[in-house]
């Protein structure tokens, strides 16, 4: 996981290097690293859910070690719940763009190559939420 | 309808939900409920992240991380402390203006303060300075941060408001970054004389040529960013990449100080960081795109606009607001809540959208180093190993300090909007 980040970034880079150092007007550079961003937030957001690294704001419930517990639990089922949908809706969105062959404005790819990401990183999300839920507090 | 959005906002960010989701379910919730089709989610998610103009945020923190890996935070603290030589305080005044300079690399006020309290902090407890003012030193003089271009919060207000150009924003925050950045100086400097730390010299004052020659290096990263930027070179995602490669030559080929192994945890580390922030941009558009869709905001402005107070007290109490959700909220977050409800209020009272830009920013570098929830705070106070509450006496007279300079700027939009236009930005 962590060896795709970081292959997303230097290519992300390298796309706008080659842009910018050729001088020509590579703007399908664009779309791809615009997609690797998305596919990079998306694994990134998986391990920071697996760290506890996303920003919440732990301060009320932290205080009541009572609620402590609780509180983490309907943190991971809210986010498990999210994910859950974008997965769900994110299908269908990647399927109407290969029912009506929808193409990406610069190269002409399926435009579902690009929005399938959404879904499957999503079912990723979910797994790995259901894991920490299933697991209980590290 | 507009309750039930922020309502469910309110509650599961309050429980402790991460915010990004909070937002996204609070958004999901209205969409179903009011029947706008569920198929607006991923479409929104997917392309609220899927923006060009968003690749400089992965980029800028790599750049900051790269830089401090290299080996150039220790050289710009040695040429910081030529510059400042001995006398009370040296070392608090050294640790605010390495954060200045870094503040012109990186982007991130949290990244900033650890990468500054990593190099600052043993030889400041060394000197003898207490542990909750270092902690609160740093924390303050890392907010300066997304103040002084180059400056994440800048490139997500220009995404929401694009009225206000990045160039435009950049070039508007660098005065009223330094001038918070002096400020900070001002007090940490006047605290230490106050309370008599450092009476002893701690260390010999480094030859300042020597030192510059060893710094020239970072020095010219800042240089390079903002002329490129400038003179229409790069565009700020370019300057960003232009800065990660320049870092890495230099910590590979010229202090020979990064090996691979540095580089890879570099870009793990920064794409995780990147990733945070941007799943709350991803999020959030749910939220945005759901109360833009009902006019929740505009309904807002309306009723505010209202009551038909004068500009000045709203313009005060808008400050007020942010204040206060400064101090829970990040600023990225708060971007996304109160923009759509302050961007019309702006333009009905006519303000320049690159100064609000700029004030508004400036509420949410204040509101990373404020009790008890600043980012910054946090951090330093981690690594200090102190509590939040026991730096409140030092940090509070920063708060002030920093509260002062907003005011001002807010008073005197000219600060700001000064070098802009004398650019040709505006």
């Amino acid at each position: 996981m962590a060896v795709t980040m970081g292959a997303l970034c230097v290519l992300t880079m390298v796309n706008v290097l080659v842009r910018y150092f050729t001088d020509l007007s590579f703007a399908f550079t664009e779309e791809i690293s615009v997609v690797l961003m998305v596919v990079m937030t998306l694994i990134g957001a998986s391990h920071a859910f697996g760290n506890n690294h996303h920003i919440a704001i732990v301060f009320f419930v932290e205080r009541r070690p009572a609620l402590r517990v609780a509180a983490r639990r309907l943190a991971t089922g809210c986010s498990l719940l999210m994910f859950g949908l974008l997965a769900w809706y994110g299908v269908r969105m990647a399927w109407d763009d290969y029912l009506y062959d929808v193409t990406t404005p610069s190269l002409g790819f399926p435009q579902w190559w690009y929005t399938i990401w959404l879904p499957l990183i999503s079912v990723l999300i979910v797994l790995r939420l259901s894991v920490v839920l299933y697991k209980g507090e590290k | 309808m507009d309750w039930l959005l922020f309502g469910i906002f309110v509650v599961l960010m309050l429980s402790g939900v991460p915010l990004a989701v909070a937002m996204g379910l609070a958004g999901t919730a209205v969409v179903a409920a009011s029947g706008l089709g569920m198929m607006s989610l991923p479409t929104n998610v997917y392309t609220g992240i899927a923006k060009y103009p968003l690749m400089a945020i992965p980029v800028f923190v790599i750049a900051g991380l790269i830089f401090e890996r290299a080996g150039v935070a220790a050289t710009i603290v040695r040429f910081a402390s030529a510059v400042v030589g001995q006398r009370r305080g040296s070392l608090a005044i050294v640790a605010i203006m390495v954060a200045m300079i870094l503040g012109g690399i990186s982007g991130s006020g949290p990244a900033d303060s650890a990468a500054v309290g990593a190099v600052m902090l043993p030889s400041m407890l060394k000197a003898g300075y207490p542990r909750q003012f270092t902690a609160a030193v740093i924390a303050a003089a890392g907010s300066t941060d997304i103040l002084i271009p180059p400056s994440i919060a800048f490139v997500i207000y220009s995404l929401l408001v694009p009225q206000a150009s990045v160039p435009a924003l950049f070039a508007a925050g660098m005065i009223p970054g330094i001038l918070s950045g002096l400020t900070l100086i001002l007090v940490a400097w006047w605290l230490s004389v106050r309370h008599g730390f450092e009476s002893e010299p701690a260390e010999v004052r480094p030859p300042f040529w020597q030192s510059l020659k060893d710094a020239g290096w970072g020095l010219a990263a800042p240089v390079i960013i903002l002329g490129g930027m400038r003179s229409g070179f790069f565009t700020p995602t370019e300057a960003a990449v232009v800065a990660v490669f320049y870092g890495f030559l230099v910590g590979k080929v010229i202090y020979r100080s990064l090996s691979w192994r540095d580089i890879y945890e570099v870009l793990v580390e920064s794409a995780e960081i990147a990733s945070v922030i941007l799943t709350v941009v991803a999020l959030a558009s749910v939220f945005a795109w759901a109360s833009s869709t009902l006019g929740t905001f505009d309904h807002l402005a309306n009723a505010m606009l209202g009551t038909g107070l004068p500009e000045i007290v709203m313009l005060i109490s808008i400050q007020l607001l942010l204040l206060i959700a400064g101090m829970f909220l990040d600023a990225i977050s708060i971007y996304f809540i109160f923009l759509p409800l302050l961007i019309p209020i702006a333009i009905h009272y006519n303000w320049d959208l690159v100064w609000f830009g700029v004030v508004i920013t400036m509420n949410m570098a204040l509101g990373q180093f404020h009790p008890p929830l600043g980012v910054n705070l946090m951090v330093t106070c981690r690594m200090a190993g102190v509590s939040m509450e026991s730096t409140i006496p030092w940090v509070l007279w920063m708060v002030v300090a920093m509260a002062g300079t907003m005011f001002l700027v807010t008073f005197v939009p000219e600060l700001a909007l000064w070098l802009p236009r004398t650019l040709g930005y505006l």
